[in-house]
């Protein structure tokens, strides 16, 4: 092959992939609702703002190579009759160079990270809602462990997919009753996984009203591909109002009140 | 095998045995293949036998991809799937990627350092045919694995836990049958295999090195085989004692991983990912020092920053044991743990990008060759540059949370093995072709494969980044429709034919290749480093006389000399010939059938330990023990050369 049709199929290849799939990604990315390019909640929020801030720095990094490995094909392809070229060993000062200015970076990305490492870790607050996730091979549990919701001898409401007030923080605790599960929520925040023996929790949110695709996360077993749950988010009296439809008469089918 | 040293034609048997014991001479044949302890034929057996794997891993691969290229198939019902992608990960990890690196290791470290063969040649052999069995083991669940149902019933019996085995799932109660027990020995006795090559490359390299060797003129993919020596000894015992636990809790019901009982089952995770993490780099650090020595030589320039590849390489390896825990964010380990690996492991990228910016080094500047071999080494620097960043974007822990157990891991860790470890293997395969079989490999042909798989990579794996952030989960057996996975997925199952079609061109370039009459030569590339400096295919004494080393890149140094205005010419002839063969033929360890015979054991322990519950088979226990040792003892009776 000539060495243009070499270098240029290179080029074609990286532009293929790199610079082409983005664009028709955020056609498709919208209207999911299991995305997480598209977050509804707060958490989800700040972990997609986290990855955009590496995922530019990563880009033009990238960018920066493939253009320097085009250039070097290229610029110093062998021909025929060239001589030995000159026998460098090295350059002190590049490498310092370059092993400098890399972990200025990454410590740079180190410092929001550990900032919302413990920010998404803190504890519940006083006003959250609490409830109670229950994980079992293959299917999930919701347990609103708010005394509003319990019925008359104090039991705690239970549903099949989990309905959520909009603008209030949800702290859940993770419960798995056999073996290990993952909590997900894709646009509403990161997962959590469900460890029997653990004390796991998640504390989340959701900004919009809408009906959002949970998944579990966590290989479980033969049927883990469809170990699926659904998050409702609404109106806070709206949501109020759906609890108690579902308490009278049950999910099945789900009450009116109950859809966004 | 045309092209090894043959002396005399094959005798009977019993003559074949009496020479071999009085001269050491070896012979064609088969008897000559299962007693060889030459690291040149033990190189070749776990290269031929880890391709025989790569195939058997990759069908499964095409099997999986089939099966997810459309939403809600299926092809393969989930109880199929899970045991699919179980092997798939095991045999390409335990069968394919360190065998193979292990070949390498075989063929070149005597060669590189100027000895004649290992420390060990006939622990060598042990770690081959262990190895062997081992895998067969593991192959072989797929027929008797599951009593309730086996492969004659259409159902595959073979492990289904995934190919990191997370307890309790692995639990009795929750993984009836034989498949995970199947796993869990097949990988003591895989370890074994890999135990042993650690200990015996790591004393070959620290004891065997020529006259004049020293460890900063030993070339890089020396260096790099020390290090995963080292990796391999540290990380192995770790898996065995959680193997070992995993087991017990199956077949003796205890509690290591039995929640109703007290344990913990994090604890399983925290040992795998302790010898996981560093696993990885096993995996990746021989393509790596491969790459470096690629590089220089189709570039006519020595490796930049030759100090500096090597540290970072050790400081990779040291690193690699404070970062498990990142396979680890989302258990619920506290925000402490989970920041302090979150920093650790973003730093490990540094030693990373030290060595991509001193191969780009290499080439700036020098007189590139756009060989095969060349190709292989820049795409495994384009391919792990992205592998390398998306890890990055797995060490922001709370972006983590989105992307754990999705396709984008995925992505990301076929982007470092395949782009990187697998494209480096493959660079190496065609770089040394030449120096064992006296062949070179057919160039027209490694283009092909070079881009089809290229290509192919791409398009299979970078579907698989969008899928991961769109919220696909992995290790699933099917999706939903509706969710836009479909595209992706269809993209990425076509991208696999790509991989096999160009599989299949590296195939059909190796059946080509050994067939053709022209000979390679000893020095094809305009090499550096000693195997260039003597016959390809090597004599099995390797060096008439062990070479006395001056310099880094010896046989570069032999051909050239740099004058003081910078210029490099030829030099004079009638440096010191590696080729000479006046005198007698060094005396080398005898062949032997033992270190086969030993290695026979362990399997059959595996065995019986599996269906202790069956009168007929458990007493291979005994059985398998009693050769084992019968082995080891002869072993240690056997003169090592006579």
């Amino acid at each position: 092959m000539g060495f243009r049709r070499v270098s240029i199929m290179k080029l074609a290849t990286v532009a293929l992939v790199v610079v082409v799939t983005p664009v028709l990604t955020s056609c498709d990315a919208l209207s999911s609702t299991q995305n997480t390019f598209n977050p509804s909640g707060d958490v989800a929020q700040t972990q997609l703002n986290l990855f955009i801030m590496v995922l530019i720095p990563a880009i033009i990094i990238l960018i920066g190579v493939f253009l320097a490995i085009g250039y070097i094909m290229v610029r110093y392809r062998r021909r025929e009759g060239d001589p030995i070229p000159p026998q460098i060993h090295g350059n002190n000062r590049l490498e310092i160079g370059w092993t400098i200015a890399p972990t200025i970076l990454l410590l740079a990305i180190a410092v929001p990270t550990v900032a919302a490492i413990f920010d998404l870790g803190g504890d519940f607050e006083e006003d959250d809602l609490r409830v109670k996730v229950v994980a079992f091979q293959w299917d999930w549990r919701f347990e609103y462990l708010d005394p509003e919701y319990a019925d008359e001898d104090g039991n705690p409401l239970a549903t099949q997919d989990l309905y959520i007030p909009i603008d209030r923080y949800v702290g859940a605790d993770l419960e798995a009753l056999d073996v290990i599960h993952s909590f997900w929520i894709p646009k509403l925040a990161g997962k959590q996984d469900v460890m029997p023996s653990r004390d796991n929790t998640l504390r989340f949110n959701a900004t919009e009203p809408g009906v959002f695709q949970g998944q579990c996360a966590e290989f479980c077993g033969i049927s883990h591909s469809f170990m699926r749950f659904t998050t409702t988010a609404l109106e806070p009296a709206q949501f109020d109002e759906c609890l108690a439809a579902i308490a009278e008469n049950g999910e099945d089918p789900v009450p009116e009140v109950c859809v966004p | 095998m045309a092209g090894l040293a043959i002396e005399q034609p094959a005798p009977t048997l019993g003559q074949a045995i009496r020479r071999i014991r009085e001269e050491g001479a070896t012979y064609q044949g088969l008897w000559s293949w299962l007693t060889t302890i030459d690291h040149k034929r033990i190189g070749m057996l776990y290269g031929a036998t880890a391709m025989f794997f790569f195939l058997v891993g990759g069908i499964e691969a095409l099997i999986l991809r089939l099966q997810l290229a459309r939403p809600e198939q299926t092809l393969v019902d989930p109880d199929q799937f899970n045991r699919l992608f179980t092997m798939h990960g095991t045999t390409m990890i335990f069968l394919v990627v360190m065998p193979l690196s292990n070949a390498f290791f075989n063929l070149l470290i005597p060669l590189m350092i100027g000895a004649r063969d290992v420390a060990f040649p006939r622990l060598n052999a042990f770690s081959y045919w262990t190895f062997l069995f081992g895998g067969l083991f593991m192959m072989a669940s797929f027929f008797t694995g599951n009593p309730a149902g086996s492969f004659i019933e259409g159902h595959l019996g073979a492990p289904d836990g995934g190919w990191f085995g997370y307890a309790p799932l692995t639990r009795g109660e929750f993984s009836a049958g034989t498949g995970i027990d199947y796993w869990a020995f097949g990988l003591l006795i895989l370890g074994v295999a890999s135990m042993a090559g650690g200990f015996n490359f790591a004393v070959t390299i620290i004891n065997m090195r020529a006259p004049g060797l020293t460890l900063f003129r030993m070339p890089v993919f020396v260096w790099m085989t020390l290090v995963t020596s080292f990796l391999i000894i540290f990380a192995m015992p770790i898996i065995t004692v959680a193997l070992f636990q995993i087991l017990f809790d199956r077949i003796f019901a205890a509690n290591f991983f039995n929640v109703a009982a007290g344990g913990t089952p994090l604890l399983w995770q925290h040992m795998f990912w302790l010898f996981g993490h560093p696993e990885v780099y096993i995996l990746i650090l021989p393509a790596m020092g491969i790459v470096s020595e690629i590089l220089p030589t189709f570039s006519r320039k020595p490796l930049f920053g030759y100090p500096f590849v090597v540290f970072s390489g050790i400081a990779i390896a040291f690193m690699s044991w404070g970062v498990w825990a990142h396979h680890m964010y989302t258990t619920g380990l506290g925000s402490v743990a989970n920041a302090a690996f979150g920093v650790s492991t973003i730093l490990i990228a540094v030693p990373t990008g030290i060595k991509i910016f001193n191969w780009l080094g290499t080439m700036w500047g020098g007189s590139i060759s756009l060989k095969t071999p060349l190709l292989f080494a820049v795409g495994f620097i384009a391919m792990f540059t992205i592998g390398g960043l998306t890890g990055v974007m797995h060490s922001v822990v709370p972006s983590d949370y989105q992307q754990q157990d999705t396709y984008f891991v995925v992505a990301h860790f076929h982007q470092v093995l395949v782009g990187g470890a697998l494209f480096g293997l493959f660079g190496g395969i065609y770089y040394w072709f030449p120096k064992f079989t006296g062949k070179l490999m057919n160039e027209p042909l490694g283009q092909l494969h070079f881009w089809g798989m290229f290509i192919g990579f791409n398009l299979t794996f970078q579907p698989m980044m969008i899928l991961g952030l769109m919220g696909m989960i992995r290790r699933t057996a099917t999706y939903e429709d509706g969710l836009g996975y479909g595209l992706w997925n269809m993209m990425s199952t076509v991208g696999a034919f790509v991989i096999a079609a160009s599989v299949l061109v590296f195939l059909i370039n190796v059946v080509v290749s050994m067939r053709s009459r022209e000979e390679a030569g000893a020095d094809p590339w305009d090499g550096r480093t000693l195997e260039w400096g003597i016959p390809s295919p090597p004599p099995a004494y390797n060096f008439a006389t062990i070479p006395e080393v001056n310099a880094l890149d010896p046989v570069w140094h032999e051909k050239y000399v740099e004058k003081e205005a910078g210029e490099t010419v030829p030099a004079m002839a009638g440096g010191a010939d590696l080729h000479a063969a006046e005198g007698e033929t060094p005396h080398l360890p005898s062949p032997s059938i033992i270190p086969l015979i030993a290695s026979i054991g362990p399997a059959l322990i595996a065995a019986g330990f599996i269906y202790i519950d069956n009168p007929w088979v458990m007493p291979l226990i005994p059985i398998g023990a009693v050769i084992t040792m019968v082995g080891l003892i002869a072993w240690a009776l056997e003169p090592a050369t006579e």
